[in-house]
């Protein structure tokens, strides 16, 4: 997948290179959608992925103080 | 000097500006890429996903702004080049975020520069990245004024600029074949070269 990102990027660079714009700016938005993916899979996969519990991003009710 | 003959300098003097401070965007850019390389090949500081995520942005801002060396001065190529500044951002964000918080297995990858460590590195990169398009677009402005003198207009900055983005191309294409190297056609959760022999 990673090998996917680098290709993309690297193809349309060569591709701009060699004055085809519209289809080297199609490569470079492809490599950013599948970047994109990539660091989606990274952040959610329930194997490999890393949660980050001490920043707390969701609402919870706070226990009442005792009276 | 009259107006006629001032006319064409003052035409001139914004693109060569515009093609000036892109270059040395590039140059920058292209200068941090070579030091992420060297760190990894000379002092065998393998990447993360996460760093070469960063790396592809990296590789993605210097496509916007080579596109605009090869074919003249366009917003589309400022804003794909400024996606992927936002995209090193994110990324760089979350990779601080992760190994901010010192546990096990969670340091920071690599040794710090001058007390830093690459992600955050990266964030500030990322800002000035996007401050550098912002201060170009506030101070220059954009358009047809632009967009009317291409980079060839400029021999010795062509010249020069040619030479940067073949020396990027082939960055990136070494990084292409160490990736592959490294993760195979997986998502690169390794601890070594995983097609080189141990």
């Amino acid at each position: 997948m990673m090998a996917a990102v680098f290709a993309t990027m690297t193809l349309a660079l060569i591709v701009g290179w060699f004055s085809r714009p519209r289809v080297a700016i199609g490569l470079a938005v492809l490599c950013l959608l599948l970047a994109i993916k990539l660091f989606l899979f990274e952040i959610y996969s329930p194997e490999t992925g890393f949660r980050m519990p001490w920043i707390q991003t969701e609402f919870v009710v706070a226990p009442r103080r005792g009276a | 000097m009259s107006a006629e003959s001032a006319a064409p300098v003052e035409q001139r003097l914004a693109p060569l500006l515009n093609y000036l401070f892109l270059f040395l965007m590039l140059l920058v850019i292209a200068a941090i890429l070579t030091a992420a390389m060297t760190l990894q090949y000379g002092y065998g500081e393998l990447p993360c996903p996460l760093c070469l995520l960063q790396r592809v942005a990296l590789f993605g801002v210097c496509f916007g702004i080579m596109q605009q060396f090869r074919h003249g001065f366009s917003y589309r190529n400022s804003g794909l080049s400024m996606l992927f500044a936002i995209f090193l951002l994110i990324v760089s964000v979350r990779q601080t975020l992760l190994d901010i918080y010192p546990r096990p297995g969670h340091e920071y990858i690599g040794s710090a520069v001058f007390g830093l460590h690459m992600p955050v590195w990266s964030i500030l990169i990322a800002l000035a990245l996007l401050i550098a398009f912002a201060v170009k677009f506030s101070i220059l402005g954009g358009g047809e004024k632009l967009a009317a003198v291409r980079a060839q207009a400029f021999p010795l900055l062509d010249r020069l600029a040619t030479v940067l983005c073949v020396y990027v191309i082939a960055l990136c294409m070494v990084n292409f074949v160490s990736v592959v190297l490294q993760c195979g056609l997986g998502e690169c959760h390794t601890f070594g070269y995983a097609l080189l022999p141990k």
